[in-house]
């Protein structure tokens, strides 16, 4: 190891870091607001608006199917939701696990399937502002 | 004598399109050997990046295009046996936002940076490549929520990966088939 590795290294867990803080800090408040009220994840399928689906506490299970006859099976329990089942090649979609918070996502690359967890007022998740 | 030079020539040449295949199927055969092995963290799109010790160690003794051949045939034929060719733009994508990053620092960091660093950089960069290109794809750019863990863990694992690619090429050095091919300093 040299002196610009160390530099190197640095750089990177800084700006990983930079953007990971603000992320916890925003999400303790953002749950909060929504108390009341059920997020809704917004299921789209190769960018077509497939389903919105509320997430309450009733256990429900949705499977998708897509255009060449695969599959991916989502099911909804406690406010949250999370990918059970896919006949994809990777199963990284699997590995994304239960999210329940506002722009939380489940993607799934093979599939183009995309689980975008949204507020029912339409409001955008937390981050946004930092990438775009 | 020309011609004598005409034959040294050749077989540099020949040497090299050797290394690269030999390279290529090492870092194939690692690629799957990764899809085996499942990561304890639960961040999606987490890899080994094992094949990343092939490339480093091919621009560590080649020139960048021969890198950037290998990384081609790598990311190809990987993707037909492994059957996720809808995946191929992501892998690809990664793997050359990576070869450019580590080429790059290669350059300019000779001497001041080790495999080690590269090989971080690199890392990272191959999981920057893969969300941009999952950005492309779903229009939306909440998929950048991942780089951040994914930094961290690339920081981990690239450190791993560099240190395997120094074994690697302290071996590699001593055998003939490489000999003309030692870069004299790094």
């Amino acid at each position: 190891m040299k002196r610009g590795d160390i530099i190197l290294i640095g750089v990177v867990i800084v700006a990983a870091l930079a953007f990971m803080v603000p992320k916890w800090l925003f999400q303790n408040s953002s749950e909060n607001l929504h108390n009341g009220e059920n997020l809704v994840a917004v299921i789209t399928v190769n960018g077509e608006h497939y389903k919105s689906v509320e997430l309450t506490d009733k256990e429900q299970e949705i499977k998708i199917t897509t255009a060449d006859g695969h599959y991916n099976l989502l099911k909804v329990h406690d406010h949250g939701i999370e990918m059970i089942d896919a006949d994809c090649p990777d199963k990284v979609c699997l590995t994304f696990g239960f999210v329940n918070r506002n722009g939380d996502t489940i993607v799934c690359l093979p599939h183009r399937v995309l689980v975008e967890i949204v507020s029912p007022t339409g409001e955008e998740g937390d981050l946004d502002a930092v990438v775009g | 004598m020309p011609s004598s030079d005409n034959l040294t020539d050749s077989s540099l040449r020949l040497k090299k399109t050797v290394i690269i295949a030999i390279f290529s199927a090492v870092a194939v055969v690692l690629g799957i050997i990764e899809s085996f092995i499942p990561l304890p963290f639960a961040v999606p799109g987490a890899k080994l990046g094992l094949a990343n010790v092939m490339v480093l160690t091919c621009l560590y003794f080649l020139r960048g295009r021969d890198a950037f051949a290998l990384i081609i045939l790598k990311t190809v034929i990987t993707s037909l046996i492994l059957g996720t060719f809808s995946a191929f733009l992501f892998s690809f994508l990664g793997a050359v936002f990576s070869f450019v990053v580590m080429y790059g620092l290669m350059k300019i960091g000779r001497g001041r940076i080790s495999l080690i660093g590269i090989s971080v950089v690199g890392g990272v960069a191959h999981n920057a490549g893969q969300l941009t290109a999952a950005v492309m794809v779903f229009k939306t750019s909440k998929i950048f929520y991942y780089l951040p863990p994914l930094m961290l863990l690339g920081v981990v694992t690239g450190v791993f990966i560099g240190i395997a690619v120094k074994y690697v090429v302290q071996a590699l050095s001593k055998q003939s088939l490489f000999e003309p091919f030692v870069p004299e300093t790094y």
